[in-house]
Parts: structure tokens; sequence; C-alpha cells
């Protein structure tokens, strides 16, 4: 049986929850947009590979297609930091 | 090229044959060849893709016989290379695709030898594709019989079949049903050898879509011919049309209402699109076997064309793209072809798929 006096919680304890509950979240925003990022970037990164391979002129274009899907992994910096401070 | 992990290489392939599709000799430059001199062609296709072969090979051969090898080395060539870069479950179903160079090849060299022509001659058409390199092409060409041809095939995986028709087919002097018959077996092992292999479906979709093709082909020859009785050693099964079912359409009288009767008993989808395209065309009547095979081929690749895109990632780019490579190649030879026997622009056209 749990006596009341340890349900009740103090400041410095919910604020250290708060903290933890804070660093998770922008855990959770950095890791799935980075394996967003990751997912698209694959697909293009191999199909400009494949461009370049044929066409040596693509090779820049396929460098900028490939890139853009960073956009997403920046966002959810941008969103982590935005959590943490 | 290091082994990828996934899906990566297939968009990796298909992306790289989609860029080499571009690079195919487009539409307008036939219709410019086609006014032009057999000198300018042969210029114009040194300006391709082709002239390395055309180069390397000019030492030996020249004229339309320079032309007509350097195309068949470049389409060989060009085969071997994409199967070097394609994943491991395509690159096994795309050699049981070139697998039909062999029968091709095999045939060439037996009804060459059978008319008494120089092997000079012969390994000018000869497209060394397949799984009988060039080293033992050119070892069956040096042979002086056709049985001793027949001999060295022995390890061939289409052996026991020419072993069993080829005594008939000499005798005769016709090849015909050797080739049928082959053709057969082949069709009959790549869907054995589809089946095996992990997402051979779209493989399997597009071996029928073939033989169904085929089928239709050897049916509106046969119409032509006017040949009315058992159709069912001329037809390939496998196909979404029984044989059976083929030789009961055959007899309908009327091409419209033949493709009606053919529409009712299919339910894969690129054939009913075949179909009906087919009769989009207006009324097959009025038109020559050539057209209408023309018109099947021409239906063939645009329905690979759009399973291609509708599976972008997947053996149909390829196979798309090894189709109309060969297609250019078969146009590029007819052009020249025609040209040299001074045939009319208006009459090379109409053997070109265009």
């Amino acid at each position: 049986m749990v006596g009341p006096e340890t349900a009740v919680m103090t400041v410095e304890m919910i604020e250290a929850s708060q903290l933890g509950t804070q660093a998770i979240s922008a855990a959770i925003a950095i890791s799935l947009t980075g394996l967003s990022t990751a997912i698209a970037e694959y697909g293009i990164g191999s199909a400009a590979l494949g461009a370049a391979a044929e066409n040596r002129d693509l090779f820049g274009m396929g460098l900028v297609l490939t890139a853009i899907p960073e956009t997403i992994v920046i966002f959810g910096l941008i969103v982590a930091l935005l959590i943490l401070f | 090229m290091p082994a990828m992990i996934g899906p990566s290489h297939y968009i990796y392939v298909c992306t790289r044959l989609r860029a080499r599709k571009a690079k195919l000799i487009p539409r307008d430059e036939y219709i410019r060849m086609l006014n032009m001199g057999l000198p300018e062609i042969t210029r114009l296709i040194q300006e391709t893709t082709y002239k390395r072969e055309i180069d390397e090979l000019s030492t030996s051969f020249s004229g339309i016989d320079l032309i007509e090898v350097s195309l068949s080395w470049n389409l060989a060539k060009e085969y071997q290379t994409i199967l070097k870069i394609l994943p491991r479950p395509l690159q096994h179903l795309t050699s049981s695709y070139l697998r039909r160079w062999d029968i091709q090849n095999v045939l060439t060299i037996l009804r060459g030898k059978d008319q008494g022509l120089p092997a000079g001659r012969i390994k000018e058409v000869l497209v060394p594709a397949g799984e009988l390199d060039r080293a033992l092409q050119d070892r069956l060409l040096m042979e002086d019989t056709s049985a001793k041809i027949v001999e060295m095939l022995k390890g061939w995986r289409l052996y026991p079949v020419l072993s069993r028709e080829f005594a008939e087919a000499e005798e005769s002097g016709r090849f015909a049903r050797l080739e049928n018959e082959l053709y057969k077996k082949f069709y009959a092992d790549v869907v054995a050898d589809a089946r095996a292999v992990r997402g051979g479906r779209a493989f399997i979709d597009y071996v029928q879509l073939e033989i169904d093709i085929r089928n239709l082909q050897s049916l509106f020859r046969l119409r032509a011919a006017g040949e009315k009785g058992d159709l069912r050693e001329f037809m390939i099964p496998g196909g979404s049309v029984s044989v059976e079912e083929l030789q009961r359409l055959s007899a309908i009288e009327d091409l419209d209402e033949f493709i009606d009767a053919m529409k009712t008993q299919v339910t894969e989808r690129p054939l009913l699109a075949l179909l009906d395209d087919l009769k989009q065309q207006g009324s097959l009547k009025g038109r020559s076997l050539q057209e209408t095979e023309i018109v099947l081929t021409r239906i063939k690749l645009a329905q690979m064309e759009r399973m291609s895109k509708a599976h972008p990632f997947s053996i149909w780019p390829i196979l798309a793209y090894l189709e109309l490579k060969k297609y250019e190649v078969f146009k590029l030879r007819t052009i020249t072809r025609g040209k040299e026997a001074n045939l009319s622009p208006e009459c090379i056209r109409s053997y070109l798929v265009m």
C-alpha cells in the first residue's frame, strides 16, 4: 500500500519531468525527420546516380535534387531547437 | 559494380535505362533518313551510338555490310552491358529473355549452311546476344555440315528439341516446324524460370503478352495464307488464350467479329487494351498482312511503354528498352537495305515500326 506522502511531487520533480519530455519531443522531431530525409534521398540519390551514369551533364541537377529533402531534417532541427530553448 | 541493398539498385538501373531510351534515334530522324542517300545515312549512323562499332569494323567490312555487322554487334554489346548492371533477379529474367537470340542464331546458321552460303555472309546477320557466345558461333560456322553443327550444340538447353526435329527439317529442307518447336520450348522454359524467381510475375505478364501477340500474328498469317485446318501446331501454349480456344476462334471468318470473340476470352488488361487499340485502328479488312503485323508490334511496344510507366521500378522498363533498341536496329537495317535495293521511301516506310 502506497502512503499519501509518496504521491506528492515537488516543484523540482515537475521541472525535471518537463525537461525530460522536452528532450524526448526534440529527439522524436529530429529522428523522424532524419529518417524521412534518408528515405527520400535514398530513392532520389539512386535515380540521380543512374541518370548521371548515362549523361554526365545531369550530375549537377541530380546533386541538387538529392539535397532538396535535406530541408525536411532542417525543419525537424528548427522544431527541436524551439522545443529545447 | 558494388552490390546495392534493397530497391535502390532497381531505381538506379531503371533510371539508367530510361536515360538510354531517351538517347534512341527519334522518329523524325528516320523520316529524314528515308529521303537521304546511303552514304549520308551511313554518316548519320556513324554520328550516333554505333560510331565505335563502325570504326572498329571498318577495316574488315565496307558499305552496307559494315552497317549490318555494326548494328548487330552494337545490339549484342548493348544487351551484354545491360545484363552486367542489372540486379540479380532481373539479370536472371533478362538473360532468359535474351535466349531467344540463340534460336535465331542457330536457325540462321543452319539455314545458311543448308543454302550453301559462305560463313562470312552468315556471320554478318548473327547477333551474339544470347548464351551461345561469339566464339561458339565461330566454331559452328567453321563446320561443314548441319549435322555436325547440331552435334556441337549438345550442351545447349534446347538441344533435345533440336536433335528431335532436325532430321525431318534437314530432309524436307524446311525449318519452319523446327523453329516453331524451339520457340514453344523456349517460352515454356522462360515461364518456368520466371516462376522460380521472386518478383517474376511482371515478367510472366510480359511473356504472356508476347505469346498472345505471336499467336495473333500467326493467326493473321495463316488467315492470309488461307489455311483452315488444324492450326494448333502453329500456336504457342502459355498465352492468356488457350491453343484450343485459338483454334476455335480461327474458324470465324470476319476479322472484326474475330476480335470481338477474342475479347470475350481474355481477362488480362494488356491484351484487352491491345484488342481495343486494334479495333480503334479501324477495320483490319483493308489492311495488308504486313500492315497488320506492324500495327500489332506497335501496339505491343505502346503497351510495354504503358506498363513500364505503371511499374517504373520493375522488369518492364528494362524489357521496353531492350525491345525499342531491337526495333531501332531493325529500322536502321530496313532503311539501309531498302536504300541499297533502290526501293522508294514510301515502300521502305511501310516496313518500319514507327
